[in-house]
């Protein structure tokens, strides 16, 4: 499963290595969280991570391979 | 948790005339359904009597639709704790910054009200040169506003203090002297001390121990790993070594465990003295998880402790073996030294010949065990009052397999009489059980009973039902209801104790449990399939006397009921076969094959001093009847049989005179006792001795009484209630409403729900 996650605002490259197994990239204001989920806990897990970061959750979604 | 034990709890709630308040902290936490469904259950039962405040990140699995829709339920949201303007103008002035009301509100909508940030906001402007410059920047900003924030206010901070704070942000809590230990700095109180006066990052808990604010902690770890890259697992190392010297085991074992650093961590937790907490319930889940992560390369004695403790505690001692042998070979080099980890390894052996039948080694391992206790460091033992327990209940168990019935029990009263607490609670109520098992085998069914039972309502008090011991009391208790033809419930015990404990995790259990399932298909008439139970094997080192003698019982009787009296005696006479219930049996089957000569030389045979309870001599004493009877010497008989009824009146054993066939009852019907006039002697001496009449199977199509429970269901029933829901309105368990339902129906002749309460209605019932 691949995921994206839309995070609201520009997060820097030290923020980002909460997430080391995801790639990032940065557009007008949002961020775009995104790579390889390896099953539903991980899912849950990315969440609660971004919960405890403080970081406001867009969007959500599954991509195609 | 068990459902009994909720529905007291909810029944003494409810009864309260001001309402008990619990507040549950951190409820995101609970991630099982099942601990939300009890929670639920006990919301509903306690009606008034109990209020619960919830404080979650995450939406409860509770049915707040229906709390919402019956007005019982107050949520403070978002929407609620978001900060409005004036209340943000509030916290502001109390940073020292008065704002005008419009670079407020922009504020507001730029954190959305949400209290850290605005925390945070105020921190950063008060420490820049121009506040409302910075607030102005910091509105028009793109940044995640927590990463913005804090990478500012850090930014600020003096470069002693940024860094005392990335260090500790790899723990839950902190004190001075740890944050000097990781900082390598002296000045660490003063430092937070200064942090907690500016109310920033730093939480005081109270003493000298500070805590970072979670959403601060998450994100200087970030930046821990962004600018100090390798450090974290060193910081995890250095945090273990300090909290395991200063006795803070269970954060020492988390942090060793971060670190990576399994010997280290597995020599404290063996070095405390720890390692009986894998067999004590409320921690064992923790240990294993923990420990579960220790790669399979690392050595030492104490790492091959943990492993075979591991093992041992899921049931599985094969795999526990190799572990064990290479701890015990490299202890055995090390000579006098690493007394607690030697103790250990005596204790997991214990177990270990326990689990598999080994009684020789559990002996060996507890005499070890006795010597290095004389090493041991002044107050380790103290502090861990499980591990002798432990010790003396693995060693009346292996004793209990090997039949030496004294010796366990001295072993197990010693257990069960270890320091109370809930470290022992388990080990000390398995001892009861197994305690239990020994009148039950001895024939004491009634002191049986209460052993049990009062086993199991020490393991409810610690909320431990569905431990080790549990499994073995229900045993017992089912095979006490057979000899009391309560078939029934011998057989709802004996199926809550399998699902409890698929697999039995001992001999002593496993052979228990053959026991009372063969007793109870011969008791229905089921022999093919008794004599199969019987035979089942109890993989284990050394045989078990009275395991097999019990097996030999079993199809004895098996091959008396099915017409084989001479194969029967053969059985039984084994020599093996030593037990007096074993020479009760053959004189039975003699009996049937028509030699009662025999069949009294037998039973006079048999030593009077042993201890055998009603449910051997009241066997020989019908024995003895049926002999007479056979005779024609009636008036014995009837003696003989009376006083077999008093004996089995305090036991109410009803299975006895059952399995001895028609002659009883046609004996008791013809007596002219029963004439008008007289009274009959065993209904009155049963009276008299306070116990319940004995009273002899009549299958008469006579109607029976429905009990005040019965009647309970069927009222409910007749409210269109679903068993389950009758369970939860009676504190029951759904199989006792079942039980209930299925005699009831059986009682009215019914087989339908819809039926028995029309039936019950037209007889005044209900």
């Amino acid at each position: 499963m691949r995921y994206e996650i839309r995070v609201d605002g520009d997060m820097s490259e030290t923020l980002a290595k909460a997430f080391p197994e995801l790639e990032h990239v940065r557009m007008s204001g949002q961020t775009v969280l995104f790579g390889p989920v390896v099953d539903e806990a991980h899912l849950y897990g990315l969440l609660a991570r971004c919960q405890s970061l403080g970081l406001r959750v867009l969007e959500m979604r599954r991509v195609p391979e | 948790m068990d459902h009994t034990l909720l529905g007291r709890l909810a029944a003494e709630l409810s009864g309260r005339e001001r309402p008990a308040i619990v507040v549950l902290d951190e409820f995101d936490r609970v991630t099982a359904p099942e601990i939300a469904d009890q929670l639920a259950f006990v919301l509903h039962h306690a009606g008034r009597g109990l209020r619960t405040v919830l404080v979650t990140r995450t939406e409860p699995v509770l049915p707040l639709h229906r709390y919402r829709a019956e007005g019982t339920l107050t949520e403070v949201r978002d929407a609620e704790l978001a900060f409005t303007d004036e209340e943000a103008a509030t916290l502001l002035a109390r940073h020292g910054l008065r704002l005008p009301g419009g670079a407020v509100g922009a504020l507001v909508a730029r954190t959305r009200g949400w209290a850290a940030g605005l925390r945070l906001c105020a921190l950063a402007a008060q420490q820049s040169g121009d506040p409302e410059t910075y607030l102005k920047e910091f509105e028009a900003g793109h940044s995640t506003i927590a990463d913005f924030l804090l990478t500012e206010v850090l930014g600020r901070q003096p470069a002693r203090t940024r860094d005392l704070l990335l260090r500790v942000s790899v723990l839950d809590r902190f004190c001075p002297d740890l944050a000097n230990e990781l900082s390598g700095r002296r000045d660490a109180g003063a430092i937070l001390a200064e942090l907690h006066r500016a109310n920033a990052f730093v939480e005081h808990l109270g003493r000298d121990w500070y805590g970072l604010h979670p959403l601060f902690a998450d994100i200087l770890g970030a930046h821990l790993r962004a600018r100090l890259p390798g450090l974290e697992s060193e910081l995890h190392r250095r945090a273990a070594r300090w909290l395991r010297h200063s006795g803070l085991l269970p954060a020492a074992l988390a942090h060793g465990a971060a670190a990576g650093d399994w010997e280290f961590t597995a020599r404290a937790l063996v070095d405390d003295l720890a390692i009986g907490q894998f067999f004590t319930g409320l921690r064992s889940d923790d240990l294993g998880e923990l420990f579960s992560r220790m790669a399979p390369d690392v050595t030492g004695p104490e790492a091959d402790l943990v492993r075979a403790a591991r093992e041992l505690s899921r049931g599985a001692p094969g795999r526990a073996g190799p572990h064990l042998e290479r701890a015990r070979r490299a202890l055995d080099r090390e000579g006098r030294g690493r007394a607690a980890a030697r103790l250990s390894c005596a204790l997991l052996d214990a177990l270990s010949a326990r689990l598999t039948g080994a009684p020789g080694r559990a002996e060996h391992a507890a005499a070890r065990a006795r010597e290095i206790q004389q090493d041991i460091a002044p107050g380790l033992l103290d502090r861990h009052p499980e591990l002798t327990v432990l010790l003396q209940a693995h060693l009346g168990s292996a004793r209990l397999w090997a039949g030496r019935f004294d010796d366990s029990r001295s072993a197990l009263c010693a257990a069960a009489a270890g320091s109370e607490g809930v470290q022992t609670a388990l080990p000390r109520e398995e001892s009861l059980s197994q305690l239990a098992l020994i009148d039950y085998l001895n024939g004491w069914a009634g002191r049986a009973e209460r052993g049990a039972l009062a086993a199991l309502a020490d393991a409810e008090r610690f909320g431990l039902s569905e431990s080790w011991g549990s499994g073995l009391g229900r045993l017992v208790l089912a095979a006490v209801a057979v000899e009391r033809d309560e078939l029934d419930k011998a057989q709802a015990l004996l199926e809550r104790a399998t699902a409890e404990q698929p697999v039995p995790p001992d001999p002593v259990t496993a052979a228990a449990r053959l026991i009372a399932r063969a007793r109870l298909q011969l008791a229905r008439g089921r022999t093919r399939d008794a004599v199969e139970t019987a035979e089942s094997i109890v993989p284990s080192v050394a045989a078990s006397p009275w395991a097999e003698d019990h097996t030999a019982l079993v199809i004895s009787a098996a091959h008396l009921a099915e017409g084989r009296p001479e194969t029967a005696v053969k059985v039984v006479q084994h020599p093996a076969c030593h037990r007096a219930a074993c020479a009760v049996a053959a004189a039975r089957a003699h009996l049937a094959a028509g030699h009662p000569e025999a069949a009294l030389d037998l039973l006079d045979g048999l030593p009077a001093e042993e201890d055998t309870g009603p449910a051997v001599t009241v066997r020989a004493m019908l024995v003895r009847a049926e002999a007479a009877d056979r005779t024609g010497d009636h008036g014995t008989a009837r003696r003989l049989v009376d006083r077999a009824l008093l004996d089995a009146g305090h036991d109410r054993l009803k299975g006895p005179f059952v399995e001895s066939g028609p002659w009883v009852r046609r004996l008791l019907g013809t007596d002219p006792v029963h004439g008008p006039g007289q009274d009959p002697p065993s209904a009155h001496r049963a009276r008299a001795t306070g116990a319940e009449p004995c009273a002899l199977p009549a299958r008469t199509p006579i109607v029976e009484e429905l009990t005040g429970r019965e009647r309970d269901v069927l009222r409910r029933l007749a409210q269109l209630m679903s068993t389950e829901e009758i369970a939860a309105d009676l504190f029951v368990s759904v199989n006792t409403v079942k039980t209930h339902l299925k005699n009831a129906y059986r009682k009215l002749g019914v087989n339908r729900r819809g039926e028995a309460v029309r039936r019950a209605r037209e007889r005044g019932l209900l």
